[in-house]
């Protein structure tokens, strides 16, 4: 379960963060920044080739103390950010792709409604729902 | 039947994603020039006008109906027939007046919509698939017969279901005399 996930565009502006334990918001909003430079770090590292689904998602960025860090790139250059706690059962790689799939899926949906201009921030109902699925149960 | 030789019968499958975008960004431009919600279902209804008026006949030659002896008839042709073909999807008819001339058709899926979650806050009374009713109307104006087709429900608005409402305004003379092809 992760504990903030975070949809960053091309030009590196947060599209939509959303962390469960909401008095530390600021925290995340921080790792969200700083692993962005590992983001940057792995993109140009892997050159010209992302076709492949494998290289869409680039796994653990960087482990902290009480957090993993992971992260995928799209080919239009939006990351999506997650943030998963330690101390959580290790959750496999297989269910953090599957989640980020899922972020990724959620995110073309929105990029087709008319009404959203690339760009904005993401103030979709239905993406809150599933980001609140992934979420953990805090409270 | 009706098979011209110039005329591919193949029935050109394009991608509905493809086309429920087109739609969209059609209703978004319509948004981003006219500010009034009431001017945009205007020229939505408009612009569906004149492609009811043209494709009656592309309807009518593929689909070779009969002539519809009462407006039952025609509600149903046009949910299970038209809609059909066009959309691929079925609405339900139901008779909504004692009189027999109003009727709604009840879309429980909308392909139009497929994308558009809800409508944006400051947008609440479009009516986002208001090129229907024009091509309704345009369709069954080109038949002689004249109606007022509006929604009735909008499931963008929050209503359960989509509605759209047909009402048949009587003309004073008979329909004998009617021919369609």
């Amino acid at each position: 379960m992760a504990v903030c996930i975070a949809v960053i565009a091309k030009e590196n502006y947060p599209l939509y963060i959303r962390s469960v334990p909401t008095e530390n918001e600021l925290k995340f909003h921080y790792t969200v920044h700083t692993s962005l430079d590992v983001v940057d770090e792995k993109i140009s590292a892997m050159g010209k080739a992302l076709v492949d689904q494998r290289e869409l998602y680039l796994g653990l960025l960087y482990p902290t103390e009480d957090y993993k860090v992971y992260g995928y790139v799209t080919n239009s250059k939006v990351k999506f950010v997650m943030v998963v706690d330690s101390s959580n059962t290790a959750l496999r790689d297989n269910e953090i792709r599957s989640m980020f799939r899922k972020l990724h899926n959620s995110y073309t949906d929105i990029m087709c409604n008319p009404f959203y201009n690339p760009g904005d921030r993401i103030h979709s109902r239905a993406f809150d729902t599933m980001v609140n699925s992934m979420m953990m149960q805090v409270c | 039947m009706s098979r011209s030789p110039g005329r591919k019968q193949d029935n050109h499958k394009i991608s509905r994603e493809l086309f429920v975008l087109t739609y969209g960004a059609l209703v978004a431009q319509l948004c981003k020039d006219y500010e009034k919600d009431e001017d945009v279902n205007a020229y939505l209804d408009r612009m569906g006008y004149s492609i009811g008026i043209r494709l009656i006949d592309d309807f009518l030659a593929r689909s070779a109906v009969k002539k519809c002896r009462s407006y039952s008839e025609t509600a149903d042709m046009i949910a299970q027939v038209a809609f059909k073909m066009y959309l691929g999807v079925t609405p339900s008819v139901s008779c909504s007046s004692a009189m027999g001339n109003e009727f709604s058709l009840i879309l429980d899926k909308n392909p139009l919509v497929d994308f558009v979650e809800e409508l944006p806050a400051e947008r609440a009374s479009l009516c986002y698939c208001n090129l229907l009713c024009g091509v309704i109307r345009g369709a069954l104006e080109m038949v002689q017969l004249a109606a007022e087709v509006t929604f009735l429900q909008d499931r963008l608005k929050g209503d359960a279901v989509t509605e759209i409402g047909i009402t048949f305004l009587r003309k004073p003379e008979d329909r004998k005399h009617k021919r369609n092809k």
